[in-house]
C-alpha cells in the first residue's frame, strides 16, 4: 500500500486491494470532471502492474457505451484494463431503462438453462425455464422450454417456447428462419415457398391469438 | 511411432465416402506414408472393389476379430504401393459381426504398424456407424452439395461431437461450380454456414471418377484428373501442409486476373 504523491496534493481516492485497483469517482458530478480526476490519479499512481484490473465507482450516474469506451481507453493507456463499474449511491431512481424490460409481457422464470454451443440434427434440448442458446439450432434439431427462448445465433430448426401453456412466452433469435415456431399450443411454419433472407434479430410471440413475428428493438 | 486413425463417414449413402477413402489413402499412400484402408461396411463391401483389390481377399475384418486369422493374413497389399493396405469387410455377415469394442481393439493393434488408419465408415447411424468411429482419433465429413446430404452430415457431427470426436473436418464431394454460379447450387458458403465445421476440402464433380472406379483404379493416380488433384490437396492438408483449397485456375484466378490487370496498367 505504497503511494507517492506529486506536486499539489490530488485528493486521491484510489486503493489496492488483492493485487486490483479501485477508484472511486463517486464524488464527482460530471462525466469531463470524472475523466479528469481518474487520469490525475492515474498519473499518481507510480508501481503497479501492467494489465492490473481496475474498478471504478461511478456513484449514481449510468455511463453511456461511448463514456464507458472513453474510460476504457484512458485505463489501457496506463496499462491498465476495466473491470467493471459499480454505483454506491444508486438510491436515486433516475437510471433510465434499468428495471423496464425489454419486452413487455415477457413472462419471468426463475430458471434459465444457458448452452454455449450448436444445436445439431438429431438433438433436443429441454428446459424447465428459460432457455438461452450461444450457438445455432440447426434444421432437425429442437429446444423446448417452458419458459423464454433465446437464441444467439441462427434459428433454423424448432423452438417450443411456453411448452407448459404459457402464452405469453416469447422466442427471440438472432437470426430468426425457424422450420416451426411452436409457443404454448400455438404452432406455426414459415410461408411455403417464400424465402425470406433476415438480417435482423427478431421475436416471435402471441399476439390476439396467432403467433407474429417483429423485429427485436432493444 | 503411433499411427492415425481417421474415420471417414458422411451419414448418406451415396455421397462418396468409399471413393474418397481410396482416393485419400492412395495419395497418402504415394506421398510415403504406411497407410491401411479398413471397410467397415460389413454386408457391401465396395472398398476393395473401387481399390481394384477383390480378387486378392481371403480373410476378412470378421475373421479377425473372431481369431479365425491373424491381423497380417488379412490385410491385403495394393498393387500399386507397397506401402498401401487393405482390411476389407465381410460381404456374408451383418453390421453386428463386430462390436465398438472389438474394432477399438483392432485400430490399436494397426496403430503399430502404419502411420494412417482410414476407416471407411458405412451410411447410417445404427451399429457399423458406432463400430467405424469407435476407435477414431479423428473424423472427416464427406457431404455433397444437398440439403439432404448437409442434413446428415449435421446429425452426424452431433453423433461424433457426443462420441467425444470434436474435431470433425470437411470434405464437399461433387461440387459443380456452373450449378453454384446459377444458384441451383448449395455453395460453399451455405454448407459452413450450417455445420460450422473446419472445411478440410472441396472436390469438383468429375465424371471420370465413375470410370476410375469401375476400373479399380483411384483417380489420384490419373494427373489429369480434376477429382483426382482435389484429394491430392486434401491429403497434404491432412499431413498438415498448408495447402489452397482450389488450384490456382479456379479460385486463384482472382488474384491472377488482378495481377495481370495491374500489369496492363503498367
Amino acid at each position: 500500500m505504497h503511494m507517492r504523491m506529486e506536486g499539489k496534493a490530488v485528493s486521491t481516492t484510489l486503493r489496492k486491494a488483492n493485487g486490483e485497483l479501485w477508484v472511486d469517482l463517486s464524488g464527482e458530478k460530471t462525466f469531463s470532471a470524472m475523466k479528469e480526476s481518474l487520469v490525475k490519479q492515474l498519473n499518481s499512481l507510480d508501481d503497479y502492474l501492467l494489465g492490473t484490473l481496475v474498478s471504478i465507482d461511478v456513484g449514481s450516474k449510468q455511463l453511456t457505451e461511448k463514456q464507458v469506451r472513453e474510460i476504457e481507453d484512458i485505463l489501457l493507456d496506463h496499462g491498465l484494463h476495466l473491470k467493471g463499474f459499480m454505483n454506491s449511491k444508486s438510491n436515486s431512481r433516475d437510471t433510465a431503462n434499468s428495471d423496464k424490460p425489454v419486452l413487455e409481457g415477457m413472462p419471468e422464470y426463475a430458471e434459465t438453462l444457458l448452452l454455449c454451443r450448436h444445436l445439431r440434427s438429431g438433438q433436443k434440448v429441454y428446459s424447465n425455464g428459460n432457455l438461452v442458446i450461444l450457438g445455432d439450432i440447426n434444421p432437425g434439431a429442437e429446444v423446448v422450454a417452458r419458459g423464454n427462448i433465446l437464441v444467439m445465433g441462427s434459428l433454423r430448426g424448432i423452438a417450443h417456447a411456453g411448452a407448459g401453456g404459457d402464452t405469453s412466452a416469447v422466442v427471440a433469435a438472432y437470426r430468426l428462419n425457424p422450420t416451426q415456431i411452436r409457443i404454448a399450443n400455438h404452432i406455426t411454419r414459415p410461408p411455403d415457398g417464400e424465402v425470406v433472407t433476415n438480417s435482423d434479430p427478431e421475436v416471435a410471440r402471441i399476439r390476439d391469438g396467432k403467433v407474429i413475428i417483429e423485429k427485436l428493438k432493444i | 511411432m503411433k499411427g492415425k486413425v481417421i474415420v471417414i463417414t458422411s451419414g448418406k449413402g451415396g455421397v462418396g465416402k468409399t471413393t474418397t477413402t481410396a482416393n485419400l489413402g492412395t495419395a497418402l499412400a504415394m506421398m510415403g506414408d504406411k497407410v491401411v484402408l479398413v471397410d467397415t461396411d460389413i454386408g457391401l463391401r465396395n472398398l476393395d472393389v473401387v481399390m481394384g483389390l477383390e480378387n486378392r481377399i481371403v480373410f476378412d475384418i470378421v475373421d479377425v476379430v473372431n481369431g479365425h486369422c491373424k491381423l497380417k493374413q488379412a490385410l491385403i497389399r495394393d498393387k500399386r504401393f507397397e506401402s498401401l493396405y487393405l482390411l476389407p469387410a465381410a460381404q456374408t455377415k451383418d453390421k453386428t459381426a463386430v462390436t465398438p469394442h472389438q474394432m477399438k481393439n483392432l485400430t490399436n493393434e494397426l496403430r503399430k504398424e502404419f502411420d494412417i488408419i482410414l476407416v471407411d465408415c458405412p451410411a447410417g447411424i445404427e451399429q457399423g456407424f458406432r463400430n467405424a468411429i469407435a476407435g477414431a482419433d479423428d473424423a472427416i465429413i464427406v457431404a455433397t452439395p444437398e440439403v439432404s446430404a448437409v442434413r446428415d452430415a449435421d446429425r452426424i457431427i452431433g453423433l461424433l461431437e457426443a462420441a467425444g470426436l470434436t474435431r470433425a473436418r470437411l470434405i464437399i464431394n461433387r461440387l459443380r461450380k456452373s450449378m453454384v454460379k446459377r444458384g441451383d447450387m448449395m455453395d460453399i458458403d451455405d454448407i459452413i454456414d450450417i455445420l460450422s465445421v473446419e472445411l478440410l476440402g472441396v472436390v469438383p464433380e468429375d465424371e471420370m471418377i465413375i470410370v476410375s472406379t469401375n476400373k479399380g483404379e483411384p483417380a489420384v493416380l490419373d494427373n489429369n484428373s480434376r477429382a483426382g488433384g482435389a484429394y491430392r490437396r486434401i491429403a497434404r492438408r491432412i499431413m498438415g501442409e498448408e495447402v489452397p483449397l482450389f488450384q490456382g485456375d479456379e479460385a486463384g484466378n482472382l488474384v491472377e486476373r488482378f495481377k495481370k490487370m495491374i500489369k496492363l496498367a503498367r
